[in-house]
Order: structure tokens, then sequence, then C-alpha cells
């Protein structure tokens, strides 16, 4: 009661009097909200009046429902460290408003900039002229390490090198904005602008509604037809090529992927044939006809480009020298990202384009020729000094700029000499004060550092500039902590009209909806489903001995009993031992799993993902505190519960299609394999006592052979029940049955009106154990089923994995 | 690379050479591998006043699926092939008669080291003859202090570039052993400077390290190396290796000029090109990228014939 008062008493205070609630901008910085006056910009004023007649609770629980979208979405990004761990995704709820005037002369700005970055690089891959006439330095493209020399020379298929860049922009004191940063290499984040942007409406869904805000879709509508028109022919394929899960913005390639309707492919995926790109599909391989590259380009070609890289295709640049696809942007265009470059941006735009820049770069000094490096030498309390080479904003390069004003003398003399030996591999840079922008911080708005990343496309009719894009904004008064990785936050950018604004949507009309099927399966991605489901059932089929084992040995408490001992000796030849009760070999396999899952998470339900990952979670535990005995047969019981909730999960959500094949092809033969492999060791004549009851409980079959069988369990009607019995969702023929109903349904399952060898040996397996009696099953049969249903595995591998 | 035969014809021939070279490299992989693809840098080169290609051909066995032929940014002739069914071993073979020019030392027209900047930044070229490609550090050859620091020891003040080079040539022959047991083909400069042995790879280059160091652009030469038996002894047949030296610039109307540590000799009839680049990664024989599961052998055999 005292707190909902106090509550009402701060709103009351919030309403009275000051529009702008006590918020400040700070001294000699410029404020997003406020204009020079201290006013609030008319832009603002709907949103600020929104947030005044919202009480603590409220506001709490506008941001929660935002934050609970982003985490139900799956948003996250990756903190590199120690630990490389998924973080939630940092949304910064209050959008940053900006009028449709303002931006419109933003967004002219960055075109001409776009123009002019795409004539610097194909000069520099092409005849040379910046260099032979003294407008670029040799030096800074001959010592770039982002320089690809295999490159030269090769003009891009579609002509351009350039078709997806950002820029990051901030404004200065005096109001104006100045480009930070230019990003040409793989710009990532316009997925996540997309997600900030769900996450801030569902906070503020009907403030929105009356904001005529500018609709993000069009832009990415109009790139994905860029791409589609790069197309050389008709059949080929677009992709998306991510560097893979371990990569800080995986979650985002994925996204766009799929937002797009684009396949989502690693280097792996990938062969060139007869100077072609081809993925490697289930179905065999099919032609790529334009890549949208978001792999650091040195990393493509480990023939030709980065010899180490292991995530690369070889042959990649031969198929570009062909000229047989198109790779967006050109591998190499990363060049213009270096800071150097940004000294060089006003001269080169006079001489390219014939005029001045419409934006400002910040002003920059390459220390390689002398009197730049003597302006920055003398001018070094304003400056900012660091890598030339770096790609990276200063705020953002871990380190790596020194702020000249915070130098003692002694060190000052020292940088004068680093100038003076290293000046090539260094830039000086004015040092700017970005301007500020509200965020919510301890139950009020108060001004925070931002910058913006602006995202440019190449479309049929020229450059578009994203209406919007996402606010990096700042975690304290100090514009270094601007960076994600520092504990800075993202926010959603409104780019506002007066007028009522274009509604796009990327999804089509419904009256001529069309119902695709998903494409051809990449090799790699049904590789991982198929290994998914055989992880998945080999900690089942663990999980299952192990809680048997514990439950007698809880009754026993002898290790020694010939049934326990049996059953340790069985498990220890799968590495499994039974003297930890949460055996390490069980968490590997899940991480197996994990992993496996991890590689195709855009083939995921987020809530499957989670429920691995509390899978995982909840195993460790187990492994640090759970004890032999009942204790460990409990835990295995919740373990074993969890699994069953995965595998619900899959099996409820999962569209029944090719990759749904995979995963259960793999259950089924691990399945299979586990039952054999048990029945094999346990259900001969010298079994020991209880080995019968053990199996069905093992098989989960112990009611159902209560009421099918009128006698006790016998070695007979087990084989029975387990191995023959084709009702019986524990037997192996169950399992066999299962892969052949799947298989006929897989690509290529008949080859030239035959069958192909994979599916010919399943029917094969299949009808040979169709016709077996329980009598005639024996050690020998059970292990040749073994080494036939490994075999198995093999061919399918063979026949659709390589 | 070089092996133990490493006594080269002192006397520098005042005639052009002819040879024939002939070149086999064997891969035998433990078990059989399918597909696979390679880039071949092995023919020797046609320059201008240095040495002429007459004839040459490489070839393959088993045949390529796929086989192209290009020419890559340091102008090195390249081969490209791509095998997609399994095999066991993989042979590549390279025959070639070569006319090496008879060059004359010219006179030392390279400045002293505090000249050479100047004369760099006069030259707005990035082409394939530009210094600026060899200044700074490659892939292979990060910046190393103590390397760095010997050369700066080595330079006197009024020494030219071309003396530089030349004593610098001249004190890693001397400070270092000829081990091909004591570094491999991914040995750093660093770790072979410390170890001082090394192979002509290794020589090769920590010079160019040091030069670099000092701001003489330097580059690595590949090829080939006529050698002669110990006396007494018969030419094996085979028993020539590949070899590799340095290619240092001295200015603008110095030039380049090709020095091997190796022997402590400026490279001349002996000494065939087969390609040029800023370190071994971009003039690499064979750079393979292959799935496989087991462990591969590599022999190499080189005859450097001279055609009487």
């Amino acid at each position: 009661m005292a707190k909902k008062q106090a509550a009402e008493a701060t709103s009351k205070r919030r309403l009275d009097g000051d529009p702008a609630f006590g918020y400040r901008a700070l001294p000699g910085v410029a404020d997003e909200m406020l204009d020079p006056q201290g006013n609030v910009r008319p832009v603002w004023q709907r949103l600020l009046a929104a947030l005044g007649r919202m009480d603590e609770t409220e506001l709490a629980n506008r941001f929660a429902r935002a934050d609970r979208y982003l985490r139900d979405a799956g948003v996250f990004y990756r903190a590199y460290g120690k630990e490389n761990t998924e973080r939630s995704w940092p949304l910064s709820h209050i959008p940053v408003l900006i009028d449709e005037a303002e931006w419109a002369v933003v967004s002219e700005g960055l075109i001409q900039r776009a123009e002019l970055l795409e004539k610097v690089v194909a000069d520099i891959y092409g005849e040379n002229r910046l260099v032979r006439e003294g407008l670029l330095p040799p030096a800074l493209v001959a010592s770039n390490p982002q320089f690809l020399r295999p490159l030269a020379g090769v003009n891009p298929a579609g002509g351009h090198f350039l078709h997806f860049c950002s820029f990051e922009i901030g404004r200065g004191p005096d109001g104006n904005w100045w480009v930070l940063s230019d990003r040409s290499e793989a710009p990532s984040g316009a997925g996540f602008a997309l997600e900030n942007r769900v996450a801030t409406t569902r906070a503020f869904s009907n403030l929105y509604a009356e904001t005529h805000v500018h609709r993000l879709a069009s832009f990415f509508g109009a790139f994905r037809d860029t791409l589609q028109a790069q197309k050389l022919h008709p059949d080929d394929r677009i992709a998306v090529l991510s560097p893979g899960i371990a990569n800080e913005t995986y979650f985002e390639h994925a996204y766009i992927a799929r937002y797009l309707g684009f396949m989502l492919l690693e280097g792996e995926d990938l062969t060139v044939v007869g100077g072609r790109v081809m993925v490697r599909t289930v179905a065999g391989l099919k032609p790529i006809g334009v890549l949208w590259r978001r792999l650091d380009a040195s990393f493509a070609d480990p023939l030709e480009l980065d010899q180490s890289s292991h995530i690369g295709t070889p042959g990649l640049v031969e198929a570009l020298r062909a000229g047989s696809v198109s790779i967006v942007n050109a591998i190499g265009s990363g060049i213009i990202e270096t800071r150097a470059f940004l000294a060089f941006m006003p001269t080169l735009c006079r001489h390219l384009l014939g005029e001045e820049q419409k934006l400002p770069s910040i002003a920059t000094w390459w220390c390689g020729q002398e009197s730049e490096r003597q302006q920055v030498a003398n001018n070094i309390e304003g400056m900012v000094i660091g890598p030339a080479y770096s790609t990276r904003p200063f705020f953002d390069d871990n380190g790596q700029s020194v702020l000249g004003a915070s130098l003692r003398d002694t060190a000052r003399t020292s940088v004068a000499e680093w100038l003076a030996t290293d000046g090539g591999k260094l830039v000086g840079q004015e040092v700017v004060t970005l301007s500020t922008t509200p965020a919510w911080v301890r139950g009020r708005l108060t001004p925070r550092p931002m910058s913006l990343r602006v995202f440019a496309a190449r479309t049929r009719d020229g450059w578009q500039i994203m209406p919007g894009g996402f606010a990096r904004i700042g975690s304290g008064d100090d514009v270094a902590a601007i960076a994600m990785q520092a504990g800075g936050t993202a926010a959603d950018v409104w780019i506002v009209s007066d007028k009522p604004v274009e509604r796009t949507t990327l999804l089509p009309a419904e009256e001529s909806f069309t119902r695709n099927l998903p494409g051809s399966l990449p090799s790699r991605a049904a590789d991982n489903l198929f290994w998914l489901g055989r992880y998945i059932e080999r900690a089942e089929g663990a999980l299952r001995i192990l809680r048997a084992w514990h439950a007698r040995f809880a009754e026993a408490a002898d290790p020694s009993m010939p049934l326990l001992k049996d059953v340790s000796s069985y498990l220890s030849a799968l590495d499994i031992s039974t003297r930890q009760p949460v055996p390490v070999s069980l968490l590997a396999n899940i991480d197996s799993a994990l992993f496996s899952a991890g590689n195709i998470r855009d083939r995921f339900s987020p809530d499957g993902w989670l429920a691995l990952n509390d899978l995982s979670k909840t195993a460790r535990k187990f492994h640090a505190t759970v004890q032999a005995g009942d204790d460990a047969t409990h835990a295995m019981t919740i373990l074993l519960r969890k699994l069953a909730g995965f595998a619900g999960l899959v099996h409820e959500n999962m569209y029944r299609f090719t990759g749904w094949r995979f995963l259960s092809i793999g259950r089924y033969l691990e399945r299979g394999l586990h039952m054999t492999r048990l029945l094999g060791h346990m259900s001969g004549p010298e079994a020991p006592d209880g080995a019968y009851d053990m199996l069905l409980e093992i098989g989960d079959s112990v009611m159902t052979h209560r009421r099918r069988y009128n006698v006790n369990t016998a070695a007979l009607t087990v084989t029975d029940l387990l191995a023959l019995d084709p009702l019986n969702p524990r037997s192996v023929l169950f399992q066999l049955n299962e892969i052949k109903t799947e298989v006929e349904l897989l690509p290529n399952a008949f080859v030239n009106g035959q069958m192909s060898p994979f599916y010919r040996e399943t029917m094969r397996l299949h009808s040979g154990l169709a016709v077996m009696t329980p009598e005639a099953m024996n050690e020998t049969v059970y292990k040749r089923l073994e080494q036939d249903l490994e075999k198995l595995s093999d061919l399918l591998a063979q026949t659709y994995l390589g | 690379m070089a092996n133990e035969y490493r006594i080269v014809i002192q006397r520098r021939a005042a005639l052009p050479m002819l040879y024939d070279i002939n070149l086999r490299i064997t891969y035998g992989y433990e078990v059989p591998v399918s597909g696979g693809r390679h880039l071949v840098r092995v023919l020797p080169a046609s320059i201008p006043g240095r040495q002429r290609l007459i004839a040459g051909s490489v070839t393959f066995q088993p045949t390529p699926g796929e086989r192209s032929e290009s020419v890559d940014f340091f102008a090195n002739a390249t081969t490209s092939i791509l095998f997609r069914s399994v095999h066991e071993n993989l042979v590549i073979r390279m025959q070639a008669r070569v006319q090496a020019e008879a060059t004359e030392l010219t006179a030392d027209l390279s400045p002293p080291l505090a000249g050479l900047p100047p004369q760099l930044a006069s030259c707005w070229a990035i082409d394939v003859e530009s210094p600026h490609h060899f200044i700074g550090p490659s892939p292979l050859l990060p910046e190393a202090a103590e390397i760095a620091a010997y050369a700066r020891e080595i330079a006197g003040e009024n020494m030219t570039v071309r003396q530089i080079g030349s004593a610098i040539c001249e004190r890693i022959h001397r400070d270092f052993v000829y081990d091909a047991e004591a570094t491999t083909v991914t040995t750093t400069p660093a770790e072979a400077f410390r170890l001082k042995r090394g192979v002509c790879q290794d020589f090769t280059h920590v010079m160019i390290v040091a030069l670099r160091s000092l701001g003489i652009p330097a580059g690595y030469v590949s090829g080939f190396l006529r050698t002669l038996p110990p006396p007494g002894k018969e030419r094996l047949e085979g028993a020539d290796a590949m070899h590799a030296w340095v290619r240092f610039w001295c200015g603008t109307t110095g030039g380049w000029m090709e020095l091997d540590p190796t022997n402590n000799i400026p490279a001349g009839t002996d000494h065939i090109v087969v390609g040029h680049g800023r370190d071994y990664g971009d003039v690499a024989p064979v750079i393979g990228v292959l799935k496989s599961y087991g462990s591969h052998t590599t022999e190499q055999a080189v005859d450097v014939i001279p055609v009487e």
C-alpha cells in the first residue's frame, strides 16, 4: 500500500509543471529529446506525455512484456570471454525518436556515402587510379590486412561490390551528425533492429499505433528483391552464409535467413564444382547463385585466403573469378572499413563524386604522412590515437585507442616517439562528445550517450536507407561504455512522420498465398538432426539402464550382486561408469545433443532449445550432488521426464518434412541399437537372476508383458516383446518398421526406378527380423544385427550426409 | 627444402645456363581420401633479363577431376586441381627447360637507409612490382622484436641498403646452423631465430623479417637450386631440392636484389625462380584442403640438370 502511494506521488510530481519530469541534458552535450533551449522536441512530446500517464507498475509491466517477447523469441547475442555465454538481448526500452525531416537529411548523406564507398572499393580492386593519381597512399592498400590480393582484378558478378552497408553515426555538440565508422565487411544489426522494433512495440503498442512511425519491412523487402535479381539462373538458390553458432550474432543470421526466406548455410555446406558454388543437400548438390555473407572475408576460402580457416569453402575465390556466384558484399570490400580511410573521405568524395560530403566523417588524420602526424602531435589534447587498420570505431575497440587528454606529460613524449616510429600504423581522431538520449534508469529518465547504427541497402532504385536502425546506448556517462560487450544497451529508433505512414509487411497478402514446401535440406543440417536424434536416444537408453541399476542397488546395497555386476560391466563397455551416480559420459552425451541442436537453431522452436538447455543444466547439478541408490533413481526419473519433455516439444511442434525424418531415423536407429545390444547381453540362458525383469523395466514394457503373456518372465517372452513385437514401440522390429516408413519418403529413395542401397539395406534388415522367431534369437544373431544397424547408419551418412 | 647437398658453384657463370628441371612431389595417405582441392605453384617463371621458361608441364596422378590454370597476384603460375574420386596417393610432376640469364652484379645504386623512405614515398603504385606489398608484416611473418634488434645491430649508419642486405645475409649464414630436423614448415621466424637453426625457408623468413624491421621491403622467392655432389661422388638422381631465398628493394634506381642466406651468395644462374611472394604462404608449392581421417607422408625429389 505504502509502495503504491509512493508511486502515485511520483507520477503526480511528474505530471505537475515540468514537461520533461526533471530530465536535464548534460552541459555542452546535445540531447535527442531536448533542444538546445531545453524544450522537449515536438516528436518526443506524445511519448513523454504517455510516459507521464503511466505509474511505476504499469511501466514495469510494459517493459516486462518487451523482455518476455525477446526471451520467448530466443533473441540472444554472444558475449565473448571465458565462457562465451549467450546473453539475453539488452534492450533499452525507451526508443530514440527522430523527426522525418531530419532523417531525410541523414539519409541523403548516407546514400552519397554508400555511393562513394562503392567507387573507392571498385578502384582498389580494379584500376588503382586513386593510388596512381596520389589520392590514396599506397601503404593504405598494400599494408592493409583487409586488402585481399586474390580478389584484385576480379569483377563482382552483379557489377557492384557493395549491396548492404551500415554506418555508425553520432550527433556532435553543435547538433550535426557525424559518421563515426563505415561497415562494409559483414554489417550486423539489421535483424536486431527488427527485433528491437517488435519488442518496443510490445511495450508501447497503443503509442506506436498513434505515432506515425516509419515501418521497417519495406526496406527488407526491397533488399530481398535486390538479392533475387542477382541470380544468374532461375534455379539458383540464395543463402545467408554464417560463420556458425560460435559467432556473436549467430541469432541474427538465423533470424534474417528465416525472415527473408533464404537458406542459412555455413562454409562446410558448400562445395565448388566446375567453377560453381553448390550446396550439399540430402537431395544432392544444388547451385547457389547469391550468398549474403556474414562471414569475415578472409575466412571464406582456406585455399586462397586465410589458410588456417576451418569455416570456409575451398575454391570459393575461384568461383568468384569465374563470375558464377554473387557474394554480397564482395569479398575484400571490408578494406573500406579500416579507420585510416576516414582521413581521405573528404578528398575522395570531391574527386570521385565532384561534391562535398553531405555528412562529414569524424575528423581523422593518418599519421603515415609528415604534416598529418604533426597535426596530431600538436593537438594531442583533443585527439584519440588508435590503430590505422582497425575496423572498429574508437569507442568500441577493446581499449586499443588512447585518449590524448588522458596522458600525463611524460607519456606524451613517448606518444610523440610512437607517432614518429609507427606513424603508418596509427590514426589520430578528433575526440567527439556524442549526444545523449533518455534511458530509463532506476525509475527515471536519465541522459545517456548514444550512437546510431544505420543500414543502407542497394535496391533497384539505388541505395535505400532503413528508416530506423538501432541505437547503442552507454551504461554510464562515458562514451566508451556504449559497446554492448561493455554493458551498453540497444534501443529502437523511431523515425516519426506527421502524416500516416505506409504499412507494409513481408508476409504475402492473404488471397494470393502459396504453400511453399521447405527447400532442399542441407546435408550438414540433416547430419546434425540425425545425430541429435541419436544422442537424445542414447542418453535415454543410458538413463533407463542407470535408473534400473540404482533401484536394485538401493535394495541390495551390494554392487557385487551378479545382476548389478553384469550390468556394470555392460555399461562400462559403453564408457558409462556406475561408480558415478550421474556419470560424466552421460553429461558429455547430453552436451553432444545440445551441440548438434545448437548448429540447427534456425530449425527449432525456442521452447525446445530451452528444454534441452534445462536438461543439460539439471544433469550437471545432479552430477555434483546426487548419491548412489534411491537418490540416483529419483534423479534419473527427473532427467527422463525432462528428456521426454524435450522429445514431446519436438514431436508436437516440428514440421513433418525431411529434417524431421532424419531426426526420427536417428532416434529409431539408436533405440534399435540400444535394445539389440542389451538383448544380446542379457537375454541369453546364462543371464543372471532378475535380468529378464530388469530388461522389461528398461524397455518400459513391464505392464505390457503382464497383459500379454500369462506366464512369468522368461527368455522367450521377453525376446518376443522386446525384439520382435511390431506393436511395441520399444522393440527392435518396431524401430526398423519406422525407419522403413521414413526412408521411403526421403529424396532419392529410388534411383532410376531402383531402390537406393540405403533403402534396400533397410528393407533387408526389416524383413530379416520380421520373419524371425523368438527361439531363433541368440547372441550371434543380435551381434550381427548390431553390426548391420551400425552399417545402416554409415550407409545413411554416405547417401545423404556426405 | 634444400638438403645436405648445399655445395654451390661459387664461380658466377659468365654465360647463360640451360637446365632441365624435374620435380616429383608424392603424397601418401594413410587412409584413402576422397575429394580434395589443391593449388600448385611449381612451374619456373619467365622473368625478362633473369630467366626464360622454354617449355614446361605440370602433371598429376591420378588425373584430377578438374584442373585450371591461372596467374596469381604476384604473377605466379598457379594450377588449381580438384579430385572427386578416392585415392591413396597423389603424385605431382613438373618438367621444365629453363634458360637462366647471366646477370652481372651492377654497381651499388641503393641509398643509405635514411634515404629509402622518401624513395618509397615517391612510389605511387600497388602493382605487382611495387615495394609497398613487402614492407609490413605478412600472414606468416609478424614483427619480432628480437630479430629487429639483431638487424639494428648489424646495420651500420653509413651503409647502403644493399650493403645492409648483404651484411644481414652473411650474419645469418654465420650464426645459423643448417638443420633439417630442427624446424618444420610451420616454424615461426621468431622460433627459428631463437634456435639459430633451420632450413632455407627459416633462413629466408628471418632475413625478410630483419630487413622489414629496418623499413626495407623484402619478399620470399621460391625456386630451384642447382647443387653439386660432394667431391668424388656421383650426382644422385633426385638429390636436388626446392629452395628459397630473399628478394629486397634497394630503392628506385637500385631495384630488386636477390640474396640467398642459406648459402650467403647473391642468387645467380644456379637459382631458378618459381615464384615471388610476401612469405612462404604466398608461394607454397602445394596448398591443399581435403578431408582426411589419417596422416599423410610427403616426398620430394628434384633434379636440376645442366644441358651441355
